[in-house]
């Protein structure tokens, strides 16, 4: 296996349906933030102009949708959940290839994995680990030791991975060895990458 | 090979076959509250864990991989090099494929494994980063080669096994031996412990009976006795408060290491020759190696 062509044509693949999300609420107003470039990860899920993302990372109706080939354009909220931390934009100009989804419940622990995002404003950055589980967070991991705020259910499932995410990774997506997206990157707990499960998104964005 | 899709999927597909198999032989141990730690069917009705994590030396359960839950006695404890073993009834659980730690070079693809609910063994994936020769934790334990990784050693993944891309276990990853490295006690150094932890419950410890400290000497360096203690092997061989070592077996001693080297292994009975400076005149002085109490400093 030349060492060149590890999960390249996988990541380039995904890479060219990511892109970045720059909320209008920090882009416009504080210069800090918007220098950084945006300060979330999203990527194409239907048709070229239906992005999805994480919901923390949009705060208002409106966001900064930049392709990767560089294009600013104007994305609107058409779908929130917050307690899931998923949220869906439509920007009809970004044209942008959609994603294909996998199935988390299908991938055995071990199994290679890797997060396309902007950790810490690196654009389109590739992290590389190994799948865990899909379910609740771990007992005894930070959060599922504080009560659950505002009615969360702390048993609902996450796709846990050994793979590292920063801030700049939220909304981005993680994906199997084929590139097929598994999971949006919603949060680290105890070290611990966790995703909504991709078969989530389907029925949490035809709800919202 | 020229397809890489297929190389890299073939890839994958071994690193979850090695968890599937070494998995096979790792357990939840339920020893302290709230979060389980791992531990290794290490051999037919014994589970390797890290001693650090073992709370609690009654009421302890197991988890298997078929999810079942079931008690475990305590065997014995070794601070020295982070290792407990418990006893399970045999045929529980598939035991584990021990590899040679000594194959591990730098850059070799690893994986540590941990059981931290029903959901299944877990992964965490990474690299050998350096090996080496023998060396001492900081607990004083020996450990017969350094073997450290890039692994991140999740909460709850203590105790459990380092595994090559074949899926045979190396060691027991501690995450307490060398914070934050992940390192690995090999499979060495586990069967000793455990053979010992076994027989006894402990692992006995060299043991003089005397402090010391390390003092510079017209010749070099040595380590002075500032206290002795009744009835000890120092006591019994007439060492005195303000008697210098400067030779142990015929080798100089400037360091405790040096005197922790030859206290170690199966030191306890072991008669050793001293070169000892008292008032300006060196002096030779014979002292048996006793067995240091249990239940005083470290375990």
């Amino acid at each position: 296996m030349p060492s060149d062509l590890f999960l390249g044509d996988a990541a380039a693949r995904l890479r060219a349906s990511v892109v970045a999300i720059v909320d209008e609420a920090h882009g416009s107003g504080r210069g800090r933030r918007a220098s950084r470039g945006g300060h979330g990860a999203g990527f194409a899920w239907r048709g070229g102009d239906l992005f999805v993302t994480s919901a923390h990372v949009v705060s208002t109706q409106k966001a900064v949708v930049v392709t990767p080939d560089g294009r600013a354009v104007e994305g609107r909220v058409v779908g929130r959940d917050v307690d899931r931390d998923i949220a869906l934009l439509h920007a009809p100009e970004a044209r942008v290839p959609a994603v294909t989804c996998g199935d988390p419940y299908a991938l055995r622990p071990g199994s290679l994995v890797f997060a396309v995002g902007h950790p810490l404003g690196v654009k389109d950055a590739v992290s590389v680990g190994v799948f865990q589980a899909v379910r609740a967070i771990p007992r005894g991991y930070g959060m599922a030791e504080q009560r659950p705020r505002r009615g969360r259910n702390p048993f609902i499932p996450w796709v846990q991975a050994d793979v590292r995410l920063a801030p700049g990774n939220s909304g981005g997506p993680i994906a199997d060895v084929e590139g097929n997206v598994i999971g949006v990157a919603a949060m680290i707990v105890s070290g611990l990458a966790l995703a909504v499960p991709a078969p989530d998104l389907e029925r949490l964005l035809s709800n919202s | 090979m020229t397809d890489s899709r297929s190389s890299i999927a073939a890839l994958s597909d071994q690193l979850a076959d090695a968890v599937a198999a070494a998995g096979a032989s790792v357990v939840a141990v339920h020893a302290r509250p709230r979060l389980p730690s791992t531990g290794v069917h290490w051999k037919d009705g014994v589970v390797v864990t890290t001693e650090g994590t073992v709370k609690q030396e009654e009421d302890i359960t197991v988890s298997l991989p078929d999810g079942k839950r079931i008690p475990a006695t305590f065997a014995g404890r070794d601070r020295g090099t982070d290792l407990a073993v418990l006893r399970i009834p045999p045929g529980s659980l598939r035991v584990a494929e021990l590899g040679d730690p000594a194959v591990l070079r730098p850059g070799n693809l690893v994986l540590a494994l941990g059981r931290l609910d029903e959901g299944g063994a877990r992964a965490a994936f990474g690299a050998v980063s350096a090996t080496g020769g023998k060396w001492r934790a900081w607990k004083g334990g020996e450990i017969d080669r350094w073997l450290q990784s890039d692994l991140t050693i999740y909460p709850g993944f203590g105790g459990g096994p380092l595994v090559d891309s074949t899926g045979q276990i190396h060691g027991i990853n501690s995450g307490a031996l060398s914070r934050p490295l992940a390192t690995t006690i090999p499979v060495g150094t586990v069967n000793r412990v455990v053979a010992q932890l076994l027989e006894r419950g402990y692992v006995p410890r060299g043991w003089i009976g005397a402090a010391m400290q390390p003092v510079r000497t017209d010749e070099g360096g040595g380590l002075l006795l500032v206290s002795i203690e009744k009835d000890t092997p120092a006591a019994k061989a007439g060492l005195l408060l303000g008697d210098v070592i400067v030779t142990i077996d015929g080798k100089s001693l400037e360091s405790f290491d040096q005197l922790l080297d030859v206290l170690s292994g199966d030191s306890v009975g072991k008669k050793v020759g001293l070169d000892v400076v008292r008032a300006g005149k060196q002096r030779k002085i014979e002292v048996v190696i006793g067995e240091r109490p249990r239940g005083r400093g470290r375990r």
